[in-house]
């Protein structure tokens, strides 16, 4: 099974929100679609979902054209921010509702709401309320009702966003396998870039509509292709030295060293992140932020050199990189 | 704090006293009430009660009309009401600012300037004397209102339950039975009992209305007892009738308390 | 499509009601239709509006409506203020203390006009019992074309202060509490805090009370005719009575209807020009706030 957009795009008003947006998903895979508020990732989850209309462009599970098609009859599961259940409802009467709409009977409806209830590892709360139930139990019936419809198809908008750190790192693995093991193609959307990385068999990199760059965790990060994403990836962010010849080099926190020559530094301020310690440094290419072992005591002045390997360049004007050297 | 308690107690008294008044006339012999100060061997009576109940049509025939209209109004006002509410909450914002404009100014307007075309209408389509033709006229005034209250409580709905809702297939009669009204249950209430108490109150149109004597609703048999002249007003009787009309709305004011405030808040803040 | 056909009813019921009337006033205002006319409607061009300009009982009855709508609203505002501030307060009872209050508020307007007619009758009403019992002279305050309508006020503001206090009551909730902690820390008065935090913030909700309860004064009609029948001497005559009366007991439909007209394009004007002060009151604020 694959999902498969061709320049999907949507418009409101004059703009486009998404634009052109050409991927595919094949089952096994997570592609987790990251970016910063207002870049349309959601919009895309949207249009796919048949929530909105596209403007432009094709969407197809597999051979079959879905663009226009309503959204219940797309084959789709979708997983809320906020979850969507109805708070007057059961988990039992929130889950059977779709069933029911679909004419399904009720001794069918029963065995099937079970097995999913043992998959999400609910069964012992099926009357509960929603609102009896922890942020975390909720995702799962919002999960279970996403994997009751049986679809060729998973969306996920920010699933983790409504739960606290600790829980969040918790699940994410959980979340991951489950997915993993349903064989969909699953589409992941969140504005977590630790989330992201964590989740995703491939990354896509949205700003302004666009897909920047569609990769492995690993490459996007190691190996960005634009300016963007190496801003965006990455915490602390990447360092960005004075524009030469038109071209930005770029290199992460990580990778500059402290040494007897190079360039020289002024210590401006520095934080403990407990595993590590950041530096931000006045220099003249610049302030600069670098990491380094915690335990060091830095001094007012140093010398900071780093690999020249380690460092990406990028067109000042467009923001591509520039493979050259 | 001496001072503020006080200031509610003033408050109190205020608003019920002259209920209670009307409460002291209606136990009250006629001489009594015309001579308050003297000595008297019949000071307390329940003949206006008597009076009031005998009487024919029986007074509770006006309550039960009433309350019928009242029923009838409010049911045929949420019928149309929701759809239309439910539809201004999804339509363009710029549309939706346009018809709310409307239904403000209808709103303003002193319906009881109304009444001239309205009897005219009821005349060509022989409405007159039919209670729930009355209904129509109730309903229509209370559009304003129902869908003003109504359409901020839809657009207060958070958006994801229509998304998922639309994801597992539901149609739009299924969304309003198993998502809007559960949901909305609370805001639908206040607005129903807004809706029951004005066609309750509502005069000049049934008034104009209605003339049989066996269909007359609560304000206008009350002021029919009334009568025409200003010093032949049988006030023992009437103030038995207000203390018995009064009974019904007393009793929905105190339990339902809390949707009429909040429905008329809303109503203010939507505004 | 679907969602203008939903809206539709609604619409179709308040075109009835409201468009309907409309379009046939303004067509009989044209018209002369009365008892001299066997309730034909004859063509009469301006006349109705003509004698409506110089109809020296509608424009009396124009300033008494006037009178009787800035008074109560007036008072109404500001009973209605004191009561919302002294119900902002948490305090025991406090649904009773609503309830109560609201009450004058649900009771149908006719019921109690005859109420407030028995206690303002002369002379066997409390009000005229209690002050020749003290000696004084009966006061017959309904039979006196000069004091009958402050009684009609008294009683419209009997009824409706409730509604005006639940409405400013939602306006003082909707104020944050933190404004007014940051005023008091700077060490200002309570009343200096009222004056810079609470009434600019409460603007807009009076200025929608007033417009709303303006526009209803402006229609009285139950009161007047229950309580008074717009007298002694046409002094409580409002214009909705007068506009009733001219249909129903003159049967005179052209004129009735050119009244009506008439008083809604009069209203109208009163109601834009407070909205207009509002907006002016608000943009004022706004540039203050802005600077």
């Amino acid at each position: 099974m694959t999902l498969v957009l061709k320049s999907v795009g949507r418009k409101v008003g004059h703009n486009w929100i998404v634009k052109d947006l050409n991927f595919s998903v094949r089952q096994n895979e997570c592609l987790v679609v990251v970016g910063p508020s207002g870049c349309g990732k959601s919009s895309t989850l949207r249009l796919i979902a048949g929530l909105d209309r596209c403007d432009h462009g094709s969407i197809k599970i597999d051979d079959r054209d879905i663009t226009n098609l309503q959204p219940s009859e797309r084959a789709i599961g979708m997983v809320f921010q906020s979850y969507a259940l109805l708070p007057h409802l059961t988990v039992y009467e929130n889950l059977e509702l779709g069933l029911r709409v679909r004419g399904m009977r009720a001794e069918q409806r029963a065995r099937r709401i079970q097995n999913i209830l043992d998959i999400v590892q609910l069964s012992d709360r099926p009357n509960h309320l929603p609102s009896a139930l922890s942020g975390g139990q909720r995702q799962r019936v919002a999960l279970a009702r996403a994997l009751l419809r049986d679809p060729k198809v998973y969306l996920l908008d920010e699933p983790m966003s409504n739960l606290d750190a600790q829980l969040r790192e918790k699940i994410r693995p959980e979340l991951r396998s489950l997915i993993l093991s349903q064989e969909k193609p699953t589409l992941y959307v969140t504005h977590d870039q630790n989330e992201a990385l964590a989740m995703a068999t491939k990354i896509a990199i949205l700003n302004n509509g666009q897909i920047e760059q569609l990769d492995t965790p690993f490459n996007v990060y190691h190996n960005p292709q634009s300016l963007f994403v190496a801003q965006f990836l990455g915490r602390p962010q990447i360092n960005c030295l004075k524009v030469r010849n038109n071209t930005i080099d770029a290199v992460r926190p990580e990778n500059l060293t402290i040494s007897d020559s190079g360039l020289p530094c002024r210590l401006l301020a520095r934080e403990w992140l407990g595993n590590t310690q950041l530096l931000y440094l006045d220099s003249d290419e610049g302030e600069l932020r670098m990491t380094i072992d915690p335990s060091f005591v830095c001094p007012e002045r140093i010398f900071v050199q780093w690999d020249k390997s380690k460092v990406f360049h990028f067109d000042a004007k467009t923001g591509q990189r520039k493979s050259f050297h | 704090m001496k001072f503020k308690s006080s200031l509610i107690v003033l408050l109190l008294v205020w608003s019920i006293m002259p209920l209670l008044w009307q409460l002291y006339t209606s136990f009250s012999t006629d001489q009594a009430l015309v001579t308050p100060f003297a000595e008297l061997s019949e000071r307390w009576t329940l003949d206006h009660y008597r009076n009031v109940i005998s009487s024919d049509p029986p007074f509770f025939m006006y309550l039960a009309n009433s309350f019928f209209v009242g029923i009838i109004s409010t049911l045929l006002t949420l019928f149309v009401a929701l759809p239309a509410a439910y539809s201004i909450s999804k339509l363009s914002r710029k549309t939706s600012n346009y018809v709310r404009v409307i239904l403000v100014a209808c709103a303003l307007f002193p319906y009881v300037l109304l009444f001239l075309s309205l009897l005219e209408l009821a005349r060509t389509f022989s409405l007159g004397n039919n209670l729930i033709a009355l209904a129509l006229p109730y309903t229509a005034l209370s559009q304003p209102l129902a869908v003003l209250l109504l359409s901020s409580a839809f657009v207060s709905l958070p958006s994801e339950l229509d998304d998922a809702a639309r994801v597992e297939g539901l149609s739009l009669i299924k969304r309003f039975r198993w998502i809007y009204i559960p949901l909305l249950s609370p805001a639908i209430a206040s607005t129903a009992i807004l809706i029951f108490l004005f066609s309750w109150n509502e005069y000049p149109i049934a008034l104009t209305w209605i003339s049989d004597n066996s269909k007359l609703t609560l304000p206008v048999a009350m002021a029919r007892i009334a009568g025409s002249s200003i010093h032949s007003v049988p006030y023992g009787a009437y103030a038995a009738a207000t203390v018995l009309g009064a009974i019904p709305l007393i009793l929905l004011v105190i339990v339902f308390q809390k949707p009429i405030v909040s429905g008329l808040t809303s109503g203010a803040i939507k505004g | 499509m679907i969602l203008i056909a939903l809206l539709l009813p609604s619409i179709i019921f308040l075109g009835i009601v409201f468009g309907f009337p409309l379009l046939s006033y303004l067509w009989l205002s044209l018209h002369a239709n009365s008892v001299l006319t066997s309730f034909r409607s004859i063509f009469n061009g301006w006349a109705n509006w003509n004698r409506f300009i110089h109809d020296y009982r509608y424009w009396q009855d124009f300033l008494q409506t006037i009178r009787f709508s800035v008074a109560s609203v007036g008072i109404e505002l500001l009973l209605g203020l004191i009561i919302a501030l002294i119900l902002h307060r948490p305090m025991k009872f406090r649904g009773w203390i609503r309830s109560s209050s609201l009450i004058p508020w649900a009771l149908p307007t006719t019921v109690m006009a005859l109420g407030w007619r028995w206690i303002f009758n002369s002379p066997f009403g409390p009000i005229d019992q209690f002050t020749t019992a003290l000696g004084a002279q009966s006061l017959n305050i309904l039979g006196n074309p000069s004091t009958a309508w402050i009684a009609t006020v008294y009683s419209d503001v009997w009824k409706t202060t409730p509604f005006v206090a639940l409405i400013l009551l939602a306006g003082l909730q909707s104020i944050p509490a933190d404004l007014y902690e940051a005023c008091r820390l700077e060490g200002a008065s309570a009343s200096s805090c009222f004056r810079r935090i609470t009434l600019p913030l409460l603007m807009p909700y009076i200025g929608l009370a007033a417009m709303f309860r303006l526009a209803q004064a402006f229609g009285v009609f139950d009161l007047i005719q229950v309580m008074t029948g717009g007298g002694p001497a046409s002094s409580t005559e409002s214009i909705a009575l007068y506009a009733y009366l001219n249909a129903l007991r003159f049967l005179d439909f052209g004129y009735g209807a050119t009244i009506i007209i008439g008083s809604f394009i009069l209203l109208s004007i009163l109601v834009a020009s407070c909205w207009f002060f509002v907006h002016l009151f608000n943009r004022k604020r706004s540039i203050m706030i802005t600077k």
